[in-house]
């Protein structure tokens, strides 16, 4: 049984770091607290859901409804924040407009689709589960760690490897030195709200195949764990997100199959109290997303 | 004078909401104003809501003596997890505090006799209103005499720049404990006023959604004096009972409404700063 | 400055002002629900039998030709939002009796407000325990869980089950009341409880519980949560590899079409005890069923049938009060009797439905709810 456990403490815990990917790409570089975040995971969810009911298969409705997650990330980054950066308004005042934004956004699409949670097609993907070694797995899980790890090897690499990750970097760090050199920080904002948004509605897509349930609050319920994966992280650590979420989904699970399922919430919450307690920075925090 | 009752028990709740929320966002101040984005906020309301609760229904204390003992528990909670979670800065606060509050919650879900998810009911409605104003009244009053003061030119610094504070003499951390103190009184009072003017409380009325909330008090209202917070609540709670009409469509408003008002005012609505006259002589 | 300050009283008093009521004017009644927000589809489902109903019963009116005008309120399924509401139904629109809130949680903070004031107020879909208990102007015509269960829980035992793993969301008040009468129910059916865990609402993991209950092997899992969360423990019993030799039994918030929506073939063989099945043959049951679909193109759930039986209930009671008046509205509800949808109803001594004959087991099959063989 423990094996088992792990192994849902695994795949918990990759669902936690897919979501926090983008997240803290977005709040390490762009240092907002944007809060629309799990709205790009909603968004993602349901326009894969549209277009594998208009009979898309899933390796056209993932990137697709990726990619335009990505397009209303940077749309709404524009409309809400460049203002505020131009006028060098603090961050409590993005957090507070993306705050406003997110209300609307998700009051708005329930009010337009309902609050009904529905499903992809059956059949889209296989749902019976493999089973070796007494372990079970299915294949939507099996997407999803396949999902997390090559996402989190291309995202390092273009951190790490490429001019753009440098000047992303650069940007992160100080934008003022990182204008001055010649980096387009705008565009590069823009570039950088893309690929988070995009992120997101990938694990849209991909959570919402696992858990079967697509609804305007999905994302929402997301957030909270969010935060915390990408705190303990480090803010803007790629690898620290991912090590985090596969830390906090094992813990839950081992506290649900051995201590007690009502504590999983008190127990996972007082560890990274503790956590932060000790590194005041996360755990592979230094600062923001000099380590990427 | 039938009307004039209607209208007061119409509205009687909406009238404790301003209060309440008028105290939570002045708790919110606090903090804010040396910087600190904490956000215990909830998480002491609903100490000094649960243990306010407790004193009248199980030790059946008379309110007048369980009001000013709710905020004990607060206290000594925002002085027993002070110490290490103030070194932390940012949304590293954020999100401790945040953390802490969940704690909390799963402690008032997991003991029985703090009612588990059924939450305590039955509370005694003895909170008049005008107490619950007149606690609101005397603490802009006290947070303004205090902003005046050298203490409040000391809070104001840090939050502009720490380690100038710092080099100016000010005990930061001492300053940082004593704010969280202030905090905790003023939210453990809005949560025992509360308790005591709706008959029932539960657990996920302090969880992380109402953090957000008492947050987006202080930041639309701005924190230049005690009086833009509890603006910024009063417009907050007020708002989706005057777009009501709208049915479907009124969070969508109100959403809306937040983001057009930072836009324009990301300084807050009441962008306007206390006086702070330098006195020679009086250094922090 | 003055004049205008006059002005402005005169036309907030004549907004405030209760109208002399004359005996054309129609009888005002509340209903809160809640139509915004995670939860709104309960709420809508509720709305949608009031509005039905309130098409029928105002083609003749009561009180010899009267109409009925019901104001709903939207609560957004929070607490301030419930008390807020009905507040305002009954300090400005002067409503004589109200239905609703929807949620347990929203009854337990909004209820004492309408009972202190007299005002009669009906639950519709609030099963948990202690519903009736706020106050003698509470009353409901959902079926406590506490009457339903052990129905349940009989036949399961009948089915030959005699193991059973309870699951339950630990932070909802209906959710937790629920479990607590299943506890006790499966007790009294002669079933061994073998483990007992709990979720939060908004899970939408259960493979640590679930795991967990797979290695002690229970004949049966009993789950009170709203559908959702039910929805999502099934998809992943049936991930994890529950089969059909485990029997899934669940309380009312399992009572929804929207189980067999979300949850598609895991949930099939699921039992579920209900005062009302979408089938059932009486005559009054499948004229309310055609309205239903007729008007909203879709079939109802227990949600609008309650609320739908509901408004002709308080209906009948206003015609035997004999006038719009709270207290002999109340008195009268608790000597009306009414055959609807729900089949015969009325209110028994602690003003919850008084007969659970009614209760059916159905089973779900092939997507749909049938009575239980």
């Amino acid at each position: 049984m423990l094996a088992q456990q792990l192994l849902n403490g695994l795949l918990l815990g990759a669902t936690y770091a897919l979501f926090a990917l983008g997240f803290t790409l977005m709040f390490g570089v762009l240092r907002v607290v944007n809060l629309t975040y799990g709205f790009y995971f909603t968004a993602g969810a349901f326009l894969a859901l549209w277009l594998t009911q208009a009979g898309a298969p899933l390796f056209l409705a993932l990137p697709a409804a990726a990619i335009a997650s990505g397009l209303i990330a940077t749309l709404l980054d524009w409309l809400l924040l460049t203002r505020l950066r131009r006028a060098g308004a603090d961050e409590l005042a993005s957090l507070m407009v993306t705050l406003g934004a997110v209300l609307a956004l998700y009051a708005g699409m329930t009010a337009w689709l309902g609050p009904d949670i529905r499903r992809l097609p059956p059949g889209l993907i296989a749902a019976g589960a493999l089973e070796a070694f007494g372990l079970r797995i299915t294949l939507a899980q099996i997407l999803i760690l396949a999902a997390c790890a090559l996402l989190v090897g291309l995202l390092l690499w273009l951190m790490r490897g490429t001019r753009l990750g440098l000047a992303i970097r650069a940007m992160a760090e100080r934008p003022d030195t990182a204008a001055l050199m010649g980096i387009a920080t705008a565009r590069l904002a823009a570039l950088v709200s893309f690929v988070s948004g995009a992120l997101a509605g990938a694990g849209g897509v991909l959570i919402g195949l696992n858990f079967n349930a697509i609804h305007p609050y999905m994302g929402e319920s997301m957030m909270l764990r969010g935060f915390v994966v990408i705190v303990v992280g480090g803010l803007g650590n790629i690898f620290g997100a991912l090590v985090a979420g596969l830390l906090l989904g094992i813990i839950e699970v081992l506290t649900a199959g051995y201590i007690s399922s009502g504590l999983k919430e008190a127990v996972a919450f007082a560890l990274l109290v503790l956590v932060l307690w000790t590194r005041p920075a996360g755990l592979f925090g230094t600062t923001l997303a000099r380590k990427a | 004078m039938a009307w004039f009752d209607d209208l007061l028990f119409t509205y009687q709740n909406l009238a404790v909401a301003l209060g309440v929320n008028g105290l939570l966002a002045l708790s919110m101040y606090v903090v804010l104003a040396v910087g600190q984005l904490s956000l215990g906020q909830a998480a002491f309301m609903g100490l000094g809501a649960y243990s306010s609760a407790l004193m009248s229904l199980q030790l059946g204390w008379p309110f007048w003596a369980v009001l000013p003992l709710s905020c004990v528990v607060p206290v000594l909670f925002a002085l027993a997890v002070g110490g290490p979670t103030l070194r932390l800065n940012g949304v590293y606060l954020a999100i401790a505090t945040i953390g802490l509050g969940e704690v909390l919650r799963g402690v008032y879900l997991n003991v029985d006799v703090l009612g588990g998810a059924m939450g305590l009911s039955g509370i005694p409605e003895a909170a008049p209103l005008w107490l619950i104003y007149a606690m609101l009244a005397l603490a802009v009053l006290v947070l303004w005499q205090v902003g005046k003061s050298g203490i409040g030119r000391a809070m104001e610094a840090m939050r502009l720049d720490e380690t100038a504070a710092l080099s100016m003499g000010v005990n930061i951390r001492r300053y940082r404990l004593a704010t969280l103190c202030a905090s905790a009184v003023l939210a453990g009072l809005a949560g025992a006023l509360s308790a005591h003017s709706t008959d029932f409380i539960g657990p996920n009325d302090f969880g992380f959604e109402p953090a957000v909330t008492i947050l987006s008090f202080a930041l639309l209202g701005g924190i230049g004096s005690p009086f833009a917070p509890v603006l910024g609540a009063w417009l907050l709670t007020l708002l989706p009972e005057v777009l009501r009409p709208l049915a479907d469509v009124r969070l969508v408003m109100n959403g809306a409404v937040i983001v057009v008002a930072v836009l324009f005012l990301p300084r807050g609505l009441l962008a306007w700063r206390m006086p702070r006259h330098v006195r020679p002589g009086r250094a922090a | 400055m003055l004049k205008r300050r006059t002005l402005a009283a005169a036309a907030l008093a004549a907004l405030l002002l209760p109208m002399a009521a004359s005996a054309a004017d129609p009888v005002p009644l509340g209903a809160v629900e809640v139509l915004t927000g995670p939860t709104a589809a309960y709420g809508t489902a509720a709305k949608a039998g009031l509005d039905l109903a309130l098409e029928a019963i105002n083609g003749k009116g009561v009180l010899g030709g009267r109409k009925l005008s019901l104001t709903v309120e939207d609560s957004a399924g929070t607490k301030d939002g419930a008390i807020n509401a009905m507040r305002k139904l009954i300090g400005r629109d002067k409503v004589v009796a109200l239905i609703g809130p929807t949620l347990s949680n929203e009854m337990f903070a909004a209820g004492p407000v309408a009972n202190a004031r007299g005002i009669p107020t009906i639950g519709t879909s609030t099963t948990a325990n202690g519903i009736t208990d706020i106050g003698p102007f509470i009353f409901r015509t959902a079926m406590p869980e506490a009457d339903v269960i052990p129905v349940t829980m009989r036949k399961a035992a009948a089915r030959g089950a005699k193991t059973i793993a309870l699951m339950y969301a630990n932070d909802d008040a209906f959710s937790k009341s629920g479990f607590e009468v299943m506890q006790k129910a499966a007790a009294t059916a002669g079933l061994q409880i073998v483990a007992t865990e709990s979720f939060a609402s908004k899970d939408t993991d259960f493979s640590a519980q679930l795991t967990k209950i797979k290695a002690l092997k229970p004949d049966a899992i009993g789950i009170s949560a709203l559908v959702e969360p039910v929805s999502g423990v099934l998809l992943q019993a049936r991930q994890l590899g529950f089969g059909a030799e485990t029997q899934f039994v669940g309380g009312n918030g399992s009572n929804s079409p929207k189980l067999a929506a979300i949850a598609g073939a895991a949930a099939e063989g699921m039992l579920v005890g209900s005062p009302w099945f979408v089938a059932k043959p009486d005559a009054a049951n499948q004229a309310f069923v055609a309205a239903f679909q007729s008007k909203y193109g879709k079939a109802p759930d227990q949600f609008a049938a309650q609320a739908y039986d509901t408004l002709f209930i308080l209906a009948e009671a206003i015609d035997r009060a004999g006038e719009a008046d709270p207290a002999k509205i109340r008195d009268a509800l608790t000597k009306t009797e009414h055959t609807g949808a729900l089949g015969p109803f009325r209110f028994g001594e602690n003003r919850s439905p008084a007969a659970t004959e009614g209760v059916v087991v159905l089973e779900l099959h092939d997507g749909a709810f049938r009575i239980a063989p």
